[in-house]
């Protein structure tokens, strides 16, 4: 299950989160806890390097991303690679709604299009699509390229 | 943080930086909302709109129900545009809303049209918010098209139908279940992802049915896998199929090659589940464990970060079991203890710590000194905890791992790992005698400069029991002292007692000792200065060398002899009044643990938290709880104390089990009960018992709870007078009888007037087998012959139809309550005859001992020999009578 997609600014302000299966009280825990561990490992951090960390029985997975911090949290299947996986799914399709890595004031601007984005990619805790081209036609409602399998 | 690469002139916007949601506010937006029932839609507007309600949404804002609905009414209209772009926000937005039942009608009609449309985007998407806002009435509705969609050759089509199956098997598993057909088909797709979603839910369908996994693991793990996400899935799958097969040999263990074939698998995802999966192998030997160490060693230099983490993290579980097989990858991991991510390092560190061999330790302590200073509190606690594991693995280093430890307790930190490394501390100087006295010393040390209440008048205590017992206690006087006039109230008092311990255990020290105490008879806090005097009056304050007494010591320094937890609780609940607080109102039952917590396998090294003493045999802390009640004070030894039998069901209101507690002439019943509801206290708490249906039974004493807080396990008692040494049986049925009052949550206070009430409780039974104890014997054959057949008895019983030959012989040992003896309680499989050896001791302290020999008489019917041997012949005949009668 994906615990939870975060997208805070560079001051740690959260800019947009998905969570699935957490309950409400625990969500402002998840929400200091990822910031702190962006605040303690981020800075100096190069453009979509990936950091990670397991506490407990969860992983978590998370980059910079131009003006932008992400972070993921999975468990059971969606240990740290499969999170690296989504988060290769998100971070390029965030670049392709954007046109380049995002800055904070891009990200906001393109919202509506990056909400499309995590509805495709991600659905209540399950991935869903993994292709950025294909994620790009699903959010227009075009369907996927006939030469993809 | 690191900034984007982009242009000047970019840059300069972005300069501009504020946001487009600056200022946003949820009631403006939701009035914004009401552009969706313009009769001429703007879908620019309406998306904009949609965008900020996402925004809202996605900062953890939250609706109204009346909201809520209001918007979910308002975007329903938007289904009437046929802006592409538009539709798509409609679908996230509603799935974001996710209305309740009485709303969905209203989208269902939309919803069911466009899952029926020609365009496949349309339908994946219906199929997806429908899904989500469906109950179980609609999907019987729709299932013959999800049906269809499972099979659909639009990959997007196929996916939605497959995730939303994921989803709704767990609230309609029975529906999801009819469509194993179409899944099934839809794992041989052509497409990735269809695939990978397919194999997810089929295996979930088929979760419980062993065959069936172990059916579709076959047939894939011959090669028709093409995601490698579904490859993963399919991995998993087989260790789990590999675990629960009984044939755990690894010479022909099933799908090993599979496994060892996926190291070589070009994605790096599928290499390192299949070396996990090979690590995690029961009984796994080092031929198979050595490929998947191979690639986790080149893993461990891979530029990817992940992929370091994920290697180290796999490594470290092996070397828990394993270590030599990790040895040839230290080289590796000790070049990682430099690694920027802080994770990888603490990893890296601690899976060497278990690997590595005494003559490595001191090279690893001076690497590690160098890390530590800059990492978190949540890693140096980890790395703590290795080096306490090493410390008592190669106990002739603890010189320089003490050192070790002292150094860091030095530095800065925080009070959890301040606490881990004097925790760890304690525990060596407990474990290895040689570490005692240097121990003491750094501990010492340590509370000259501890910021930390908790911590310094733990290690005041301790050293109050271990400082007295060393070659020079008086050296230890001076910090101990110190603290007196250094610290705050709650420490000195605490330095008071541990100068008092000193005092009352060394004989030499004890007139100086005094000195010192009746200088805190000055001090400005009463706690400080009550227990001066306490101390002084008590272990003979004239100063002159007398022994302490016993009882004096015991007084003082004496256990309690109740759990610390029910006594907080305790005089939590008690209100000053004229009536002082009585000690022996406090319960000493142990509040059950939760079974989690019991089944924690292997015993934690403990440290300041917990005392080195285990707590005592259930048996034993039944007798002392029951000895310490005056009403029951005479009824003798107790013989046999049952396991507690559940009077209420799960998660009831009260939660009430019994003990039946044996002696030789009453019986004891210790009501075990527990409020679950916060906003009640329940006074004078008694069971009335009806022993109508037990005759030879004569209530004599019963002993009510005087207060039952919320969450506050506490006894109640009735006993019952029987004749003496008989194994007299009956029924009682139970009603709990209380004064209910109501408690005010926000302080916690009663009310003062309770109203009187009764909760009906299940029916109890003292049966013959609690007439008996469970003690086995190490050799039947010797104990059977050595008992002679004097006082023998042997008869045949018909057991009637029974479902197997298994379940006939577990009814007899439940029936008789004896100890099965030379594991012949287990029946073979399809075996028509079994012989079952049973052992124990009956009330009045006679030895039984039991043949039973069971026989199948035709089909289903069992036939049973008992032969009986004991030390009286009336018990062997009472033997039979249990049985005749069961």
């Amino acid at each position: 299950m994906l615990l939870a997609i975060l997208v805070s600014n560079s001051a740690g302000n959260i800019l947009l989160e998905r969570f699935n299966g957490i309950p409400s009280e625990e969500r402002l825990h998840w929400r200091t806890f990822m910031v702190k561990l962006g605040a303690d490992n981020l800075k100096g951090a190069r453009n979509e390097e990936l950091f990670v960390a397991s506490q407990k029985s969860v992983y978590i997975v998370y980059t910079v991303l131009g003006g932008v911090c992400i972070y993921i949290v999975g468990k059971d299947d969606y240990d740290e690679l499969a999170l690296t996986e989504v988060m290769f799914v998100i971070t390029s399709s965030i670049k392709d709604a954007c046109g380049k890595s995002p800055s904070e004031r891009l990200f906001l601007d393109k919202y509506g299009k990056i909400c499309l984005c995590l509805d495709e990619i991600v659905w209540q805790g399950i991935l869903e699509n993994t292709e950025k081209e294909r994620i790009k036609r699903l959010i227009g409602l075009k369907p996927p390229n006939p030469t993809e399998s | 943080m690191a900034q984007p690469l982009v242009k000047k002139d970019d840059d300069r916007d972005d300069e501009a930086d504020y946001s487009p949601f600056l200022g946003i506010e949820k009631g403006a937006v939701l009035q914004e909302a009401r552009v969706f029932n313009d009769p001429q839609l703007d879908p620019r507007r309406c998306s904009q709109v949609i965008t900020k309600l996402l925004y809202l949404l996605n900062q953890g804002e939250t609706f109204t129900k009346v909201e809520a609905t209001e918007v979910f009414f308002a975007v329903t209209k938007l289904f009437q545009s046929k802006d592409i772009g538009l539709r798509r926000m409609v679908y996230v937005m509603i799935k974001e809303l996710s209305p309740s039942a009485d709303e969905v009608i209203i989208v269902t009609s939309s919803l069911m049209k466009d899952m029926t449309s020609k365009t496949d985007m349309y339908r994946a998407n219906a199929i997806r918010v429908l899904c989500r806002i469906t109950d179980g009435t609609l999907l019987t509705q729709i299932e013959r098209y999800l049906k269809q969609a499972i099979v659909d050759k639009n990959p997007v089509v196929a996916s939605a139908a497959l995730v939303s199956g994921i989803h709704l098997l767990q609230t309609n598993p029975e529906i999801v279940k009819r469509w194993s057909n179409e899944v099934q088909e839809a794992v041989q797709s052509r497409a990735a992802l269809v695939q990978f979603h397919a194999l997810a839910l089929l295996h979930q369908i088929r979760q419980n049915d062993r065959l069936a996994v172990n059916k579709l693991v076959s047939s894939l793990t011959k090669g028709s896998v093409r995601s490698p996400l579904a490859q993963c899935l399919l991995i998993r799958y087989t260790s789990q199929v590999i675990r629960e097969s009984a044939n755990t040999q690894a010479a022909d263990r099933p799908f090993y090659d599979f496994l060892e074939g996926c190291l070589r698998h070009k994605a790096e995802m599928v290499i390192f589940e299949a070396a996990r999966a090979i690590t995690e192998l029961n009984c796994v030997t080092t031929r198979e464990l050595t490929p998947a160490i191979t690639v986790l060693q080149l893993f461990l230099s891979s530029s990817k970060p992940v992929l370091r983490f994920a290697a180290v993290r796999t490594l470290n579980k092996v070397a828990m079991t394993h270590p030599m097989a990790v040895t040839n990858c230290n080289i590796d991991m000790e070049s990682l203890i430099s690694d920027q991510n802080r994770s990888i390092a603490t990893l890296a560190i601690t899976t060497l710590l278990k690997t590595g061999n005494e003559s490595s330790v001191d090279r690893l302590m001076k690497q590690i000194t160098n890390f530590m200073s800059d990492i978190a509190d949540e890693f140096k606690i980890v790395v703590v905890e290795a080096i306490r594991s090493l410390c008592l693995k190669f106990p002739l280093k603890h010189r320089s791992l003490m050192n070790f430890l002292s150094n860091i307790l030095r530095e800065e930190g925080g009070f959890d790992y301040k606490k881990a490394i004097v925790d760890s501390i304690v525990i060596l100087i407990r474990d290895i005698p040689e570490a005692k006295e240097t121990g003491l010393l750094h501990l010492c040390e340590f509370i000259e400069d501890c910021e930390f209440t908790y911590l310094s008048t733990q290690i005041l205590h301790f050293l109050g029991i271990e400082g007295p017992k060393t070659s020079d206690p008086s050296k230890y006087i001076r910090y101990i002292y110190n603290r007196v006039h250094l610290e705050n109230a709650t420490v000195r008092a605490a330095a008071v007692s541990t100068l008092a311990k000193f005092g009352a255990m060394v004989d030499t020290l004890k007139p100086r000792i005094f000195v010192l105490l009746r200088r805190c008879l000055f001090d400005n806090d009463d706690e400080v200065r009550d227990r001066a005097t306490l101390y002084l009056n008590t272990l003979g304050g004239d100063g002159a060398v007398v022994q302490t007494g016993e009882d004096v010591k015991e007084f003082l320094f004496g256990s309690l002899d109740i759990p610390l937890v029910n006594l907080e609780n305790s005089l939590k609940n008690y209100e000053p009044s004229e009536e002082s607080f009585d000690i022996y109102s406090v319960p000493r039952e142990v509040k059950t643990q939760p079974l989690a917590e019991k089944k924690a396998p292997g015993k934690k090294p403990t440290g300041l938290g917990a005392p080195p003493a285990g707590p005592p045999s259930t048996v034993d802390a039944y007798e002392k709880l029951l000895s310490s009640i005056p009403e029951f004070a005479n009824f003798g030894k107790l013989f046999k104390s049952s396991a507690p039998v559940e009077l209420t069901e799960a998660e009831t209101e009260y939660a009430v089990n019994v003990v039946k507690h044996i002696f030789d002439g009453h019986v004891v019943f210790q009501y075990n009960c527990t409020n679950t509801i916060p906003e009640q206290l329940l006074e004078n708490v008694t069971v009335i018992v009806d022993a109508s249906e037990a005759e030879e039974f004569a209530e004599v004493a019963s002993k009510p709870l005087r207060s039952l807080p919320y969450d506050s396990p506490g006894q109640t008692f009735v006993a019952f007078e029987k004749p003496e040494g008989t194994p007299a049986i009956g029924k009682f049925s139970n009603m709990l009888r209380f004064i209910v009052k109501e408690v005010d949550p926000s302080t916690g206070e009663a009310e003062d007037d309770g109203v009187e009430d009764e909760y009906q409780l299940e029916e109890l039974e003292v049966v013959a087998a609690d007439y008996i104890l469970k003690v086995g014997v190490s050799n039947f054959r010797n104990a059977w012959e050595s008992m002679g057949a004097d006082c023998e008895r042997i008869d045949e019983y018909g057991l009637g139809p029974r479902e197997s030959l298994a379940e006939a012989v577990n009814a007899v040992i439940d029936l008789l309550g004896m100890q099965p003896c030379e594991g012949t309680e287990v029946v073979p499989n399809n075996s028509r005859s079994h012989t079952c050896l049973l052992s124990g001791v009956y009330i009045g302290n006679v030895k039984v001992l039991v043949r039973l020999q069971f026989g199948l008489d035709g089909p289903k019917d069992v036939a049973m020999k008992l032969a009986v041997r004991s030390e009286d012949e009336s018990v062997s005949d009472a033997i039979h009578e249990i049985v005749a009668s069961g």
